[in-house]
Parts: C-alpha cells; sequence; structure tokens
C-alpha cells in the first residue's frame, strides 16, 4: 500500500532531478547549433548551423565577435586540475592511512582537514589574497596561491574517499606480508596499494573535477592569468554568444571522455576487488 | 640447551587498562607443536600476535632462540603467521602468492623458483599454481597460506585457528596433514584454537588459558586425565564435579567429605591439608553405572571404593554404543556413554542405581 503511494512520488521526484540536471546541458547544446555570426543565444533556432564550434577553432572568417579567449586558459585549467589532482590523492592517501591508527588529537585532525570543504570558498580565495598580497607579499598566480586553494578545498574528498576505503580493507593481507618478512613499505607498494587502487582512482577524479571548474577560490587567489571559468566568466560579463554554449558542448564531452576512461579503470579493478569480496563472502 | 621460543612473564596491557594477558610463561623446544586453547577472549589470539610482532608487549621477554625480540618489527622476526581468513593476496596468483616473501628477500631467481615448485609440489597445489586464489575451495586456500608462510622457512609458524573457516571433513583431513608436516620440516608450531579435539589431537602440549591467565601447561593426555583447576576440569572432557572439605589425608589417599556422603581421592603431588575445600572430577568414562539390585558393599568391592547412588533416567542404543543419562542425588544430570556388552540388559531406564568409580580414576582439586 505505501508502495503505490510512495512508488509515483519517488519517480515523479527523479524525473525532476534528471530534467533540472540535464536539461540546461540539453538547451545548451540546441542553442550552440544557432546559426551564425548574426544568431544569438535565443529560440527559435534560426538555421542550424556548426558555425560556432568553427568559430572556436578560429576556423570562420573574421567577424564582429572576437574568438573565445580559452586556449590558454584551458591549458592553465588542466595544468592546475592535474597538479591538484596529484597532491590532493597522494595527501588524501597517505592521510587516510594515518588514521588507520588511533593518535592523539585524531578527531580534531580529521576536522581540520574536513573544513577545507566546508569554509565557503569566498572566503579561502579571499583570505589567501589576503596574506599572500598584505602579508606575505608575494605575487598571486595561478600555480601558487589558486593551487594552494585548490589542494585545501580538494584534499578533504580525497581523503574522505580513502578512509572509507581503507576502513573496509582487510589489515591482515598487510599482516602476512609482514610476516613474510616484507618492509612496511614494500608492502604498501606491492599489497596495500594495487587493493586500494579504486579508491586511489575515485580520490583522483574527485580532485580533478573539482579544481577543473573552481571558481570562488581562483577568482581572489589567481592573480593576474586567469583559469578557465575565470575566462568563461569574464566573456559572459560582456555580450553573450553561442560560441560559448558550443564550448560547454565541447567541455561536457571532455568530461564525459574523462568519466569513461574512469569507469574503465574502474571496471578492470572492481573486476578485481568483487573477486576480494567473494573471498570475505566465503570465509 | 636454549629453547627455540621462551615467553617469560609476558604481559599485555591495552591502553584503556584492561589487561589482556598476565604473567604467561612458556618454553617451547624446537619442533614442538604447541596449542593455545580457550574460550573466546582469553588472550590466546593477542599471545600470538605479541609473538608475531603485531601486538606490542607490556611486559616480560620474549625470545625466539635465545634472542630477545620484544621490540623487533614483525618483518624482522623469524615467525610467520597463518590467519584465519587465509589473508592471501587476492591479485596474485597462487605461485606469486607464494613467490613473494622471496622475491622481496632477494633470494636468487632459480633458488627461488626451486623453493616454490617444491613446496607447491608438497602442498598438492601445482596444478593450481596460475590461478587466483578467489576461485579455489578452503582447503586449497588454506594450503596456499600454509605454503606462502613455509616457503620463506620461519623459525616458527603461528597459526591463528586455521582450520576454523573449515567445514568438518576437511578439518580432519587437514589436521592429520598439518600434523604430518609439521613432524616432516621439525619446525615449532604455535597453533591458537578453540576447539578441544583439535588441540588434543594435534599437539605435543596444550596450553590452556582463561582470562588473560595460564590455567595449565601439559600434554594432551594430562590435560585430560588429570586437570590442575576447575576451569580446566570444566572446560576439556566431560566432568563431573563434585564439592566437599578434606577430613584427613595420608598415605597418598585423601578423605573427602561430600554431599554425596565419604568418598576417596587420591593426593596428586603436594601433601593436602585437612578441612580445605577441594573438588573431585569425575571423568564421564570412569563412572561404572551398576544396577541397584546389586548390594552396595559387592559394588565397592568390584568396581571401586567411592559409590553414590544416582537415577538413571534414560538409556538409548545407538549401535554398539548405550547412552546413559542419570540424575545424581543433589539433581545434577550426568550423561555418559559405555560399550552396549558391558551393561546388555543390566540396566532399567527409570530405576535406581549406583555410580562407582575407582580413586585413581578421578583427579582431586584443592582450592
Amino acid at each position: 500500500m505505501e508502495s503505490r503511494v510512495l512508488k509515483p512520488i519517488l519517480g515523479v521526484y527523479v524525473a525532476a532531478f534528471l530534467l533540472f540536471l540535464y536539461g540546461p546541458f540539453v538547451v545548451l547544446t540546441i542553442i550552440s547549433f544557432q546559426q551564425g555570426p548574426e544568431g544569438g543565444p535565443q529560440f527559435p533556432i534560426i538555421e542550424w548551423s556548426t558555425y560556432w564550434y568553427k568559430h572556436i577553432f578560429g576556423l570562420t572568417p573574421p567577424s564582429r565577435i572576437a574568438p573565445l579567449p580559452v586556449g590558454e586558459a584551458l591549458f592553465r585549467s588542466l595544468v592546475l586540475a592535474f597538479m591538484t589532482m596529484v597532491t590532493s590523492t597522494v595527501l588524501g592517501v597517505m592521510a587516510a592511512q594515518a588514521f588507520r591508527k588511533r593518535f592523539k588529537g585524531a578527531s580534531f585532525v580529521f576536522y581540520l582537514i574536513v573544513l577545507g570543504m566546508m569554509v565557503p570558498g569566498v572566503l579561502t580565495g579571499l583570505g589567501t589574497s589576503l596574506l599572500a598580497n598584505n602579508i606575505i607579499g608575494i605575487e598571486r598566480h595561478w600555480y601558487t596561491t589558486a593551487f594552494a586553494t585548490h589542494v585545501a578545498y580538494t584534499f578533504p574528498f580525497a581523503f574522505l574517499v580513502m578512509l572509507a576505503i581503507l576502513n573496509r580493507f582487510d589489515a591482515s593481507v598487510e599482516e602476512a606480508a609482514w610476516s613474510l618478512g616484507v618492509s612496511p613499505w614494500m608492502t604498501f607498494r606491492k599489497i596495500t596499494f594495487p587493493l586500494i587502487f579504486p579508491g586511489v582512482l575515485s580520490a583522483m577524479l574527485f580532485a580533478f573535477t573539482l579544481s577543473l571548474d573552481e571558481f570562488p577560490r581562483t577568482l581572489f587567489a589567481s592573480g593576474r592569468d586567469q583559469t578557465l571559468p575565470l575566462a568563461i566568466y569574464g566573456t559572459f560579463s560582456v555580450e553573450i554568444h553561442p560560441n560559448i554554449f558550443a564550448f560547454g558542448v565541447l567541455t561536457t564531452l571532455f568530461s564525459f571522455a574523462l568519466l569513461s576512461v574512469y569507469g574503465i579503470l574502474m571496471a578492470l579493478s572492481v573486476r578485481r576487488a568483487k573477486k576480494m569480496a567473494m573471498q570475505e563472502d566465503i570465509v | 640447551m636454549a629453547y627455540d621460543l621462551q615467553l617469560s612473564r609476558i604481559g599485555k596491557v591495552y591502553e584503556n587498562g584492561t589487561p589482556a594477558v598476565i604473567d604467561f610463561n612458556l618454553d617451547v623446544e624446537k619442533g614442538e607443536f604447541i596449542a593455545f586453547l580457550g574460550p573466546s577472549g582469553c588472550g590466546k589470539t593477542t599471545t600470538l600476535r605479541m609473538i608475531a610482532g603485531f601486538e606490542t608487549i607490556t611486559s616480560g621477554d620474549l625470545l625466539i632462540r635465545g634472542k630477545r625480540v620484544n621490540d623487533l618489527p614483525p618483518e624482522k622476526r623469524p615467525t610467520s603467521m597463518i590467519f584465519q581468513n587465509y589473508a592471501l593476496f587476492p591479485h596474485m596468483t597462487v605461485r606469486q602468492n607464494v613467490h613473494f616473501g622471496l622475491e622481496v628477500k632477494q633470494t636468487p631467481k632459480a633458488e627461488a623458483n626451486r623453493k616454490v615448485d617444491r613446496i607447491l609440489d608438497k602442498l598438492g597445489l601445482t596444478e593450481v599454481a596460475d590461478a587466483r586464489p578467489n576461485r579455489l575451495s578452503g582447503g586449497q586456500r588454506q594450503r596456499i597460506a600454509l605454503a606462502r608462510s613455509l616457503v620463506v622457512e620461519p623459525d616458527i609458524l603461528l597459526l591463528d585457528e586455521p582450520l576454523g573457516a573449515l567445514d568438518a571433513n576437511l578439518r580432519k583431513s587437514i589436521q592429520n596433514e598439518l600434523k604430518l608436516l609439521q613432524r616432516e620440516l621439525g619446525i615449532t608450531f604455535v597453533f591458537v584454537t578453540h576447539a578441544q579435539s583439535e588441540a588434543l589431537a594435534l599437539s605435543d602440549r596444550i596450553v590452556v588459558m582463561n582470562a588473560g591467565r595460564v590455567e595449565q601447561i601439559s600434554p594432551p593426555r594430562d590435560l585430560y586425565t588429570r586437570p590442575q583447576s576447575l576451569f580446566v576440569a570444566r572446560f576439556i572432557g566431560a566432568n563431573t564435579l563434585i564439592s566437599g572439605k578434606v577430613r584427613h589425608s595420608g598415605d597418598g589417599k585423601v578423605q573427602v567429605d561430600s554431599a554425596f556422603g565419604p568418598l576417596v581421592a587420591l593426593e596428586h603431588g603436594a601433601a593436602v591439608a585437612a578441612g580445605a575445600a577441594a573438588s573431585i572430577v569425575l571423568p564421564a568414562e570412569a563412572m561404572q553405572v551398576v544396577p541397584a539390585s546389586i548390594s552396595q558393599d559387592e559394588v565397592r568391592a568390584t568396581y571401586g571404593a567411592n559409590v553414590i547412588s544416582c537415577h538413571i533416567n534414560r538409556l538409548q542404543l545407538v549401535g554398539h554404543i548405550l547412552q546413559i543419562a542419570l540424575t545424581l542425588p543433589n539433581g545434577d544430570s550426568v550423561n555418559l556413554e559405555g560399550h552396549a556388552d558391558k551393561y546388555r540388559g543390566r540396566l532399567v531406564a527409570g530405576a535406581p542405581g549406583y555410580i562407582a568409580w575407582s580413586p585413581e580414576a578421578a583427579t582431586l582439586i584443592v582450592e
């Protein structure tokens, strides 16, 4: 009886959720195929064309609409996201590993780390910028101050992912390795790391994607050279043309590609993990 | 002669102040098969993990071949451990699992391969050498764990309830293999179990533990026939405990006043003071059941000096075994078994009878 009422409600809820999740993207995609250069970001579509895609890559004859200033910004964002991903994941794995043993002040340190994702980004960005400018007296750059804020922001995510993974990790395989005479470092490299790799992959994905579209912290902390989200925002404030939407579609496709790579890698290592789980079941 | 393993006043107190192991003393000779036996939470696994180096030792000295190893990390100790859940490396094949310990010790390739082949062959794993362990049966996995631990040639092999996850039949056969293997290799085995049948069948000596303390260290036969504490008497075998007070002792004999009247027991070792509280531990197999139709004096003469009247509740013949359930005058119920021929036609269910035993079959424990 309950399900007769509850099920439709949940169904509608999920439908609404999907609509809000993908609706904007669908609209964006449609408008990106607007005719150019006269067509603007509005309905109805005057004529379907791939003009704005060509425009991004500079394949259209010169017009009054300037090409998107995204080339360098995209490069910066990708490099920054990669640096952030590596740093945060390494820190996350190490911190989570440290938390496997109880130590004095563990819960304090835990909240200190998690604070990085709780504090409003604008405050972190502003604070970092003031600290750099007025107190330490260094110049702000995307690869220094902004990088620091990105790590502070994504490290907690990587940490929490790894904490969950290590929580379920059967420590007796490590003990077995030690008792065979294998040093702790070698045990971590050859036993622990391969077994927690799916988690590491998730932590990497979190750190990369969060850094790639990070806005408020970067806004204040990045200095002169802009990252991609800042560059896009910059073009918004002047005049909006469908080339931004075309660009949005391309970056979304890039994200999907990234997710697919993640999915494939995950499937490969999950197959291993599943076998492990089966082993546990039998035991 | 140096012992292979020595635990001298070993103690462990957890950080929150609860003692886990108290004053553990044990000397193990090379090639001995030792079992730690006790109910769960008695500290047997903690002790094993202290020997392996996984748990810190709070007090006392742990010596392996005469060398103090208290502060050595597990990878530097000449011990190797078998885990209850096998703890095999799921991302490696059977061969890689076994090879791993040699690989990190940088054993020359040819020698390592020879050793791996030999141990795989010995344990009948050659066929499955290239399979992943999770595709194999419990018994095979158990053998992989054994192969992996033995190939690094430890001085002492530690086994933490290694048969606990196997079904009864498999357990029996692996149990036999384990014993043969241990004899053949001559390595000291320390084996943790809560199953007394395993401990009794496998070990040279059994350490019975309770609440962090060692209750008794004895060969299986002694443990079974001569328990030294009430805990051991209750834990091992099927014993009936009769408490009483020592009236007097002499000539190796002890007179005990019990609720069932005066009983006779033997003195084991130290002299027993009159007036001390004592318990007679009476193994089920030492009791003779006699119908009440025979006079008590005749029973005493034929079956042993100690006689108690009882009520026979139930008789059940299972093949050649007669199962007897009876009640003592104080209400305690006792179940025992006897060969059918011995009792054929003599006992009647629902009738009174006697149980009798000779003093040497029972053990006196003075409290």
